[in-house]
């Protein structure tokens, strides 16, 4: 038995169980006693089944439209087809507040479908509060990415796979079968656990479309417990059990579907047979067209604020985008070396070390890193931060590692798919070269990660762009990002400026996303 | 490539740093730091005002750092504790004021708190309001032409106005109006929400969402202050937009200031307490932050502010009645409108 190092992987799982730990201990503890289990009452007992059923609904419908998307979107070439792209990669790291406001502009009151309907003489109005609300801005944040991300996916199906359907003369549903199904069972898993926590977690949108606090969220008791109850203890508890429903879920679906084992070549982008067949033809347009019905006039409302986009710039706003930078720049790196280590160390576990189990540990473990509550862990992280040192600091520390910590999840989409494939490609290889470590990096991960690491790059600094999460408590006017001044605006009543100000946080998140894809679709 | 990105690392990296540095660097002159929320500090609100006028006199310098809003500041002071950078917090109110006090963080004022242009009297020996309003429903008198004149006709009328209003639990207006309520109401508040409730459109997080949504034509009246009229008149010369007056009374909202026992500077800090009732802080008020002044200056208030609803009667719980109650009128409330 030689003693080893453990893997850099293992380490990174080991300091974030210490940091979550660690900030939930702190939090239980503040009073110096233990935490009283709190018992959940009728209320919360409907908010926690709301909120499941609301998160599996969004997550579902997100996931057809994705889907189809992804799939039409793969088999059809058309003008435009690149900005299509980077609009997709954009809806999700809108700031809520823009997306609730995009929601009401079209489907509201004085929305334009109610307009249009006036027009035609229809005035009875109808209300989108409840069900349909929350399900329309989910799924208008969430559907485009399911798109995107399974799109990456099906691009990634081998040039010789395509071939041989070629040459068997596959139809549409035997490439579906053969090729499209196995991506799609891949990808399942992470991506539907991915939605299920942003939707379970989402706040502001709840609250705003839901109509009612019976339309409410855990988020929201948390928050309560800690800006208003000032009752830590019960942060950390009620915290505890969003950990708890949001891990059982993603663990169920890890179990439910297994990844398939991938390819032995190369990709390289194909013109997919089943592009000439007649009915696919027509279901791609009715795909197309629905989806560019519902995401086009959401996305296209947030245009509105170009109206007064240039009073806004000022040295507030170059300021603030700066910070915005700084910090989104800092978090994406993060993501991405936390992401890096953990696949690696999970693609260690599924393939050489042939141990499933452990490395669905190293899967499920960043989307626990979604799960936990930002609030409840920058709170719990603030006091073991303040006994340690100047607690005025506290916010250039906890920002970039709160929004790189969530980001994790979503760099790491990107990064284990590609890299479990580079170790079924090249790993037998590698090992009877004895390449390891920093060699075994640059030479055989480096040129097959450096695309997915970009793209999950530019997906983690945009998520964190548009993140109105704890800078809410850490703000400062040291501290101002663009989300912050939005809200700041709007406190002061500037609603034209806030759209703007949205505005160019969008602008800026699809750079990142058209960056992004053009690295991700791009042939090796 | 690998090695372009290892650089491009080590820049944003060292940027970073320079950030970090930069603002670290020493000031010779002492410096005030003053918690407040985000919009007071904000390009709009009366904090570059305010810091300039106190700059001027004091030989200092003032910092200002903010949280989003009033729950966000008392959340980040029970955070940091005695380790607390604040000297000074501006901008607590009086539903909050029980738990604040509770802290243990901040000292007694020494500040002379009478003449004070509030409808109440001020005895509180930690806190000073620093400015002040009423709880309203704001409407736009072009679409609709007869607002209710009491809260009991707004609750009463089945084919009444729509209303926006926010979440009592995550907003101050949202807590206000709950109080509000109960006020008017008390044992049969629960009763009232049950018959408002098919008439409001939506709770909502904080007040900048649901102003917003009424500013998008999404419902009829929304929960506000007597005061925004005042910000349509004068920043958007609109008038169009109006406070709905309630026979019953307004429930009175009031923000306060108050000094951390933890200053090192505590002498400063006093002085900045004195200045919050001084004619410099108090005549930023109502267009910086769209409330009355605590103290009417002597150059008077300006035009828009004197036609605003002016109720007859404020409505108010102590704080500590805020504090043992709040629970419970919380639950009341979601049992009346969560079915």
């Amino acid at each position: 038995m030689v003693l080893t190092l453990p893997h850099p992987g293992s380490l990174v799982a080991f300091a974030i169980l210490g940091l979550v730990a660690g900030g939930f201990i702190a939090l239980a503890t503040v009073d110096g006693g233990t935490p009283a289990l709190l018992s959940i009452g009728p209320y919360l007992g409907r908010v926690l089944a709301f909120s499941v059923i609301q998160a599996l609904l969004s997550t579902l419908l997100s996931l057809v439209l994705g889907i189809g998307l992804a799939l039409a979107l793969a088999r059809r070439r058309f003008p435009g087809r690149d900005v299509v792209l980077a609009i997709l990669g954009t809806t999700m790291v809108m700031p809520t507040i823009v997306a609730v406001f995009a929601v009401f502009a079209v489907y509201g009151r004085s929305g334009w479908i109610a307009e249009g309907l006036a027009f035609l003489g229809w005035t009875e109005g109808f209300s989108i509060f409840g069900y349909p609300g929350i399900l329309i801005a989910h799924v208008f944040l969430n559907g485009p990415f399911v798109a995107r991300i399974t799109l990456d996916g099906l691009n990634q199906v081998p040039a010789e796979h395509w071939r041989l359907a070629g040459a068997l003369g596959f139809t549409p549903a035997q490439i579906f079968r053969h090729l499209d199904w196995p991506v799609l069972r891949a990808e399942l898993p992470g991506v539907a656990g991915l939605i299920f926590l942003m939707c379970f977690k989402s706040f502001a949108i709840v609250l705003a479309l839901g109509g009612g606090p019976s339309r409410s969220t855990l988020e929201v008791a948390i928050f309560e417990a800690l800006k208003i109850d000032l009752d830590f203890g019960r942060v950390a508890w009620l915290a505890l059990i969003q950990l708890a429903i949001c891990l059982s879920m993603t663990a169920l679906l890890h179990w439910a579907f297994t990844r398939p084992p991938v390819g032995h070549t190369i990709r390289s982008l194909v013109h997919r047979p089943d592009a000439k067949n007649g009915r696919l033809k027509v279901l791609d347009a009715v795909v197309l067209t629905v989806s560019a019905l519902f995401i086009g006039p959401l996305a296209f409302s947030v245009l509105t604020g170009f109206r007064t986009l240039l009073a806004v710039i000022d040295a507030d706003l170059l300021r603030a985008f700066v910070t915005s930078l700084t910090i989104a720049s800092a978090a994406a790196i993060l993501a991405c070396l936390l992401a890096y280590a953990l696949a690696s160390a999970a693609r260690r576990r599924r393939i050489v070390l042939r141990s499933p189990r452990m490395a669905a540990f190293y899967d499920i473990l960043p989307d626990a890193l979604l799960a936990v509550p930002p609030f409840a862990l920058t709170a719990g992280l603030f006091l073991l931060i303040r006994r340690l040192g100047d607690p005025s600091t506290a916010g250039f520390i906890l920002l970039p590692l709160i929004n790189g910590l969530a980001a994790v999840p979503f760099a790491y989409r990107y990064v284990a798919p590609h890299l479990l494939t580079t170790e079924e490609r090249y790993g037998r290889v590698a090992a009877s070269l004895g390449l390891t470590g920093w060699s075994k990096l640059t030479i055989m991960d480096w040129p097959v990660l450096k695309k997915p690491l970009a793209a999950g790059f530019a997906l983690a600094m945009a998520l964190s762009f548009g993140d109105f999460g704890i800078i809410a408590l850490f703000g400062g006017t040291e501290l101002v990002t663009l989300p912050y001044l939005l809200y700041e605006r709007l406190g002061a009543y500037r609603l034209d400026e806030a759209s703007s100000i949205g505005l160019v946080i969008v602008l800026f998140a699809i750079l990142l996303a058209h960056v992004s894809g053009r690295l991700s679709h791009a042939g090796d | 490539m690998f090695r372009r990105l290892l650089l491009t690392l080590a820049t944003l990296g060292l940027t970073t740093l320079g950030l970090a540095t930069g603002l670290a660097q020493a000031q010779t002159k002492p410096t005030l730091t003053v918690y407040t929320y985000g919009s007071f500090a904000g390009k709009y609100g009366p904090g570059k005002t305010v810091k300039e006028r106190f700059e001027a006199t004091c030989g200092c310098e003032l910092a200002w750092v903010t949280a989003e809003d009033a729950g966000s500041l008392l959340g980040r002071l029970r955070l940091e504790g005695a380790n607390t950078k604040a000297d000074v917090v501006v901008g607590l109110d009086m539903n909050l004021m029980a738990e604040a006090k509770s802290l243990d963080l901040f000292s007694p004022h020494g500040v002379d708190g009478k003449d004070l242009a509030l409808p109440i009297t001020w005895t509180d020996s930690t806190f000073i309001p620093f400015d002040w309003g009423y709880y309203a429903f704001v409407y736009d008198a072009n679409k609709l032409a007869h607002p209710p004149r009491s809260l009991k006709e707004l609750v009463d009328d089945p084919n009444g106005p729509k209303v926006i209003l926010q979440d009592p639990r995550t907003s101050a207006p949202g807590l206000g109006f709950l109080l509000w309520m109960q006020k008017v109401y008390g044992d049969q508040a629960g009763e009232a929400w049950g018959k408002l409730k098919p008439r409001i459109v939506t709770f909502t997080k904080g007040w900048s969402e649901a102003y917003g949504l009424f500013m998008k034509g999404e419902a009829d009246m929304v929960m506000s202050y007597t005061t925004s009229p005042a910000y349509h008149v004068i920043a958007e010369k609109k008038d169009n937009y109006k406070a709905a007056a309630f026979s019953e009374g307004h429930y009175l909202h009031v923000e306060l200031a108050g000094m951390t026992r933890t200053t090192k500077q505590p002498d400063l800090a006093k002085t900045f307490m004195t200045f919050i009732l001084s004619e410099p802080f108090q005549s930023a008020m109502p267009e910086g932050n769209w409330m009355m002044p605590a103290k009417t200056p002597a150059s008077g208030l300006p035009e828009a502010f004197k036609s605003l609803a002016q109720p007859d009667k404020a409505l108010l719980f102590t704080p500590e009645e805020v504090q043992q109650n709040r629970r419970a009128f919380t639950d009341a409330w979601l049992n009346a409108t969560a079915r």
